[in-house]
């Protein structure tokens, strides 16, 4: 054993030896750690934005770890944060903000820019994306990266086949739709699945709120409110649909998620992230005619802007000086209009800013086969300034309280309970979630 | 065998093609999958049979994800657990198994309850320890207030070094040892050998280590081709402690790097099967020639020891 | 408990021999576990910080909740038939090939891939088998509409992951039946055929008596197993869905923990799982291991 381990140690030392004299002048450089949660192909454009910005300046050296997903991300670093071996700046999703916004351990965006005399300009980003990520008082805490929000992909050959040419505007002319479909032959005219995301979203659009205290943002004992009003009534709608055919389940565990059935033109409309958008140009049948809209919201209401999905980026406590001069180098170039714009090019992510967004309609961007439509999606996040309902969700342990919703929701469509009951069911265990987190955080405010 | 049974053995056939074929079945389906390109892979349902881009996937999948370097860091890791379970495994089990001493069941069952913890509800800790694996130690000294004592009578605290084992082989390999399999399997091997063996070997004069070197090991030679085939395959394949422990891309391992090729649920993408399941049979290649290369000692004849 | 009758005495040997486990087993489980343990009775924070003593509230909170039951239920199910198939199998294909008929080589080759392939990669593969719209199990559909669908139906996602754990643990036990079965002595196989005893009786009277601790090790193993280590083979395929139908204790645990980051909760459903295998495992040492003959 001892011999192998030798064997083993001296082949990492020589293939070490090997690139360490490449390395040599990057050796003078000031590293940092940057830890990101996306995996497969946005994994690389992760890892390839670092590489960028490694080759785009010779000071810094940002040394970028995948961790496997966000919840990974979220939990190594905790992990790493409590042997204080954790990163300098790490990529975490929007369900974790209030986590880390209550943990004491962050170095917060407004300080840190002030700090690190960054050259960020906290008024570009667009209002819906940032207050998902500022405190009650409007303070920006972490640095939105990749943005993206909800939308109706809709197909047009389909709809040219029952006689329309825009994708319907109202759930109502929806439900006609869907039925024109059917009847024209479409087995599939609408893929759902059991995200509670487009939920949350539904409601932001329609003004409704899904918790007491703003959605959570103005205190610790919020309280959820999905089951009353707005969302029985359109989950109710969406099983009567699903009984008749004119909705189908797709998801993983059927073999096809909504993207997929989409896709591949089985279904011919979907509710998902505009981030999906890259995917679908990659994996659509021959000659598909497809677009996307803003969601559909009911006859009679006023549409609001819509929610900001993604993750942001957060600036951790207890690293060197030269560390955070690294990080804020790496934070002001990524949000240089060049960067921001080119996110959207190699994703479906959402330029965050609105310099960034106006250089790329102005440059003729949107007008691309590839990215048309993409622009609406801005349109949805800015409709209206954002309210009380629709400024995002700040409520602890959001993951929990999403898969709970998931799970009786699961249950509601395929029988096991009604819609009502299983929304009633979803609040009692969503506020207990609640509660728990409120008891754990004592003594601790949300900012 | 010694008789004729024509009919048992067609029976017999049957049932192992049966099973060749249950056993078989997803194995397959991971190769077609790596033989096609993104599209196909993604038509539902797949073709059952192989596509043409099967080097190009391989060759794409090696290239990008750096196989190299991560198979040798997952075999270094792999050799060094398998090693040291086989050689700490076969002392524990022999000092509880062969020795009479009053704590010798309470060691037992201290070792046998490793295996009851999942390690993903203790891993955040487990990662607090291997970033200073002596800190333990520091507590327990602090905690008995030695440290203070020696404070006391030579003015210096015990203080010990950090031994940090992150990012290291080390600490991939430690914390994958310590836990129960190979001691249990030795044990139920040796209570299975016959106590005259013992009774001879004690009135030759024979001592504990002479025996345990020259009569027991050499009999366990099944078990211990077994279980370093098990240990092999299961260090080889860990990948929750190793992505924790394992930030720097140098000490990466190969089912590190497999993960990171396989989008989560959450970004609805489709998974790039194609490149996804070629990479898995990269991975599996290892562990398989180790599977295959163990199986000599399995064949009767290697351990003809008439008891 | 079973032990020798003849040992050695020199009990300072005995404890150096143990020395070199008994440490790593202190610093790299019990030291952490004992941490872990103790935030069952806090409400621990999950990035630290000031934590408050809630005594047995976790254990409360846990103990009544429906859902855990139901996941408890789930679990019992889970292992108990996924043990069943998984020795079954692989206790028949192991006396098969140890018959050594021609092409006995080539099955022992082949049955002990299995093992070797990653949690993940298993998964995924079993999710794609026998996913209603797209695997080939879908077939079935075709000809009774509705009959199998995991994504929507509690009873067949269960029958999946069962299935996909009993496949990995096959081979697993493949190898070690095998390894027991070579190490009986041929001539007292022989022997029985020599009395006039068939290949079938030999089995029963002579192999399996003679493999029964390894019978016995490989029944604890395989149900620990399934109850500790399943979170894998869940995650990738079901997700612990449809509503909850395959929501193993284990992957409650992992929920609750590592993505609700509620470690408290985490660590009382873990200790509860714990103390249900520690005394699931005294049970079988005490009861089952009687009727195992050593020597």
């Amino acid at each position: 054993m001892l011999k192998k381990r030798m064997i083993g140690a001296a082949v990492a030392a020589v293939a070490t030896f090997c690139t360490m004299v490449p390395d040599a002048v990057a050796q003078q450089r000031q590293r940092f750690e940057y830890w990101y949660g996306l995996t497969g192909q946005l994994g690389e454009v992760m890892a390839d934005h670092c590489r960028r910005f490694n080759e785009s300046q010779t000071r810094f050296e940002a040394v970028c770890v995948g961790q496997g997903g966000y919840d990974r991300a979220e939990q190594n670093t905790i992990a790493a944060y409590r042997a204080r071996q954790h990163p300098t700046v790490v990529q975490i999703y929007d369900a974790g903000t209030v986590n880390f916004m209550l943990s004491g351990v962050t170095y917060n965006a407004v300080n840190f820019a002030r700090d690190f005399n960054m050259r960020i300009n906290w008024s570009d980003y667009f209002p819906g994306v940032a207050s998902y990520y500022a405190t009650s008082r409007g303070e920006m805490w972490s640095f939105p990266y990749n943005s993206s929000t909800a939308m109706l992909y809709w197909n047009r050959q389909a709809f040219a086949s029952i006689g329309r040419t825009a994708a319907p505007a109202t759930w109502q002319e929806l439900e006609r739709d869907m039925r024109a479909l059917k009847a024209a032959g479409h087995a599939c005219p609408m893929a759902i699945d059991f995200d509670a995301w487009q939920f949350e979203q539904l409601s932001a659009i329609h003004n409704q709120p899904i918790a007491t205290r703003d959605n959570g943002y103005g205190g610790l004992n919020a309280e959820l409110l999905i089951n009353r009003g707005f969302l029985p009534m359109h989950i109710t709608n969406m099983r009567r649909w699903l009984d008749e055919g004119l909705m189908r389940i797709q998801t993983a565990q059927t073999g096809k998620t909504i993207v997929q059935a989409f896709a591949d033109s089985s279904c011919a409309l979907a509710i998902t992230s505009i981030a999906n958008h890259g995917v679908v140009s990659a994996t659509q049948s021959e000659g598909m005619q497809w677009g996307v809209a803003m969601l559909p919201v009911y006859e009679g209401t006023s549409r609001t802007n819509s929610l900001v999905g993604g993750a942001s980026l957060w600036v951790l406590q207890g690293k060197s000086r030269g560390e955070y001069e690294g990080a804020a180098a790496f934070l002001d170039w990524i949000a240089t209009p060049a960067e921001v714009q080119w996110m959207p090019t190699v994703t479906g992510y959402i330029p965050i800013t609105t310099p960034a967004f106006q250089q790329m309609m102005a440059g003729g961007f949107y007008n691309q086969a590839r990215y048309a439509g993409r622009e609406i999606s801005i349109q949805s996040l800015t409709f209206t300034p954002p309210t009380a309902n629709s400024r995002g969700i700040r409520l602890g342990n959001y993951t929990s309280i999403r898969s709970e919703i998931q799970s009786e929701l699961q249950a509601a469509f395929t029988g096991q309970k009604s819609v009502q009951q299983a929304l009633d069911d979803a609040t009692a265990r969503g506020n207990q979630i609640l509660r728990r987190f409120e008891q754990t955080m004592r003594g601790r405010e949300l900012p | 065998m010694v008789e004729r049974t024509p009919l048992l053995n067609v029976l017999t056939h049957a049932i192992l093609v049966v099973g060749l074929l249950m056993l078989m079945l997803p194995l397959w389906i991971v190769f077609v999958a790596s033989t096609h390109d993104f599209r196909t892979v993604n038509t539902v349902p797949m073709p059952l049979w192989p596509g043409a881009h099967m080097v190009e996937n391989y060759v794409t999948t090696w290239n990008q994800s750096q196989f190299g370097p991560k198979m040798l860091n997952s075999l270094i890791m792999a050799v060094g657990v398998t090693t040291g379970k086989i050689v700490l495994a076969a002392l524990s089990a022999y000092s509880i198994v062969y020795f009479r001493y009053r704590l010798r069941m309470v060691f037992f069952w201290l070792i046998f309850i490793t295996l009851m913890l999942p390690l993903e509800v203790r891993i955040v800790p487990t990662y607090a320890v291997a970033a200073n694996a002596l800190r333990p130690f520091q507590e327990i000294i602090n905690l008995l207030g030695l440290s203070a004592l020696t404070d006391l009578l030579f003015g210096v605290r015990i203080v010990l070094p950090e031994a940090q084992l992150l990012n290291s082989y080390a600490g991939l390999i430690l914390p994958l040892i310590a836990t129960a399999t190979g001691t249990f399997l030795y044990r139920q091997f040796f209570l299975t050998v016959p106590e005259e063996l013992l009774e001879a070997a004690k009135m030759d004069g024979t001592g504990p280590l002479r025996f345990f070197w020259d009569i027991l090991l050499p009999l366990s030679k099944a078990n211990m081709a077994a279980l370093a085939t098990i240990m092999f395959v299961y260090s080889w394949n860990q990948y929750l402690w190793p992505l924790l422990v394992v930030t720097d891309p140098a000490y990466g391992t190969a089912v590190m790097q497999l993960q990171r090729i396989v989008p989560g649920p959450l970004f609805g993408e489709p998974p790039r099967w194609h490149v996804a399941m070629a990479g898995t049979l990269m991975v599996m290649l290892p562990p398989l020639l180790v599977v295959v290369f163990m199986q000599r000692w399995f064949v009767r004849g290697l351990i003809n020891q008439d008891k | 408990m079973s032990g020798k009758r003849v040992t050695f005495d020199r009990h300072w040997l005995a404890l150096l021999l143990i020395l070199p486990q008994m440490l790593l087993v202190f610093v790299f489980f019990y030291w952490p576990t004992g941490e872990a343990l103790f935030w069952a009775f806090t409400l621990e924070p999950p990035f630290g910080g000031d934590m408050q003593w809630v005594g047995w509230q976790n254990f409360l909170t846990v103990m009544e909740d429906p859902l855990y039951w139901n996941s408890v239920q789930r679990s019992v199910v889970f292992a108990l038939s996924s043990t069943a198939i998984a020795m079954g199998i692989g206790m028949l294909l192991a006396l098969f090939v140890d018959r050594e008929l021609p092409g006995y080589r080539g099955f022992r080759f082949v049955f002990f891939w299995p093992y070797a392939v990653a949690a993940p990669a298993v998964g995924l593969a079993f999710r794609f088998i026998f996913a209603p719209d797209a695997g080939f199990v879908s077939a079935i559909n075709q000809w009774f509409p509705g009959l199998w669908n995991p994504a929507l139906d509690g009873v067949d996602a269960m029958i999946l992951i069962t299935l996909a754990n009993a496949w990995s643990m096959v081979a697993y036990n493949f190898i070690f039946f095998l390894a027991g079965l070579q190490s009986i002595p041929r001539s007292l196989v022989e022997a029985g055929a020599m009395d006039g005893s068939g290949v079938l009786r030999r089995m029963r009277d002579i192999q399996l008596p003679l493999i029964a601790p390894t019978v016995f090790f490989l029944i604890v193993i395989n149900i620990t197993d399934s109850f500790v280590n399943s979170f894998g083979i869940v995650d990738i395929t079901t997700g612990g869905g449809p509503a909850r139908a395959t929501d193993l204790m284990v992957f409650k645990i992992y929920s609750d923990g590592f993505k609700g980051k509620d470690y408290s909760l985490a660590a009382a459903q873990s200790i509860i799982l714990m103390g249900l295998v520690v005394v699931l495992t005294f049970f079988q040492f005490k009861y089952v291991e009687r009727r195992v003959h050593y020597t």
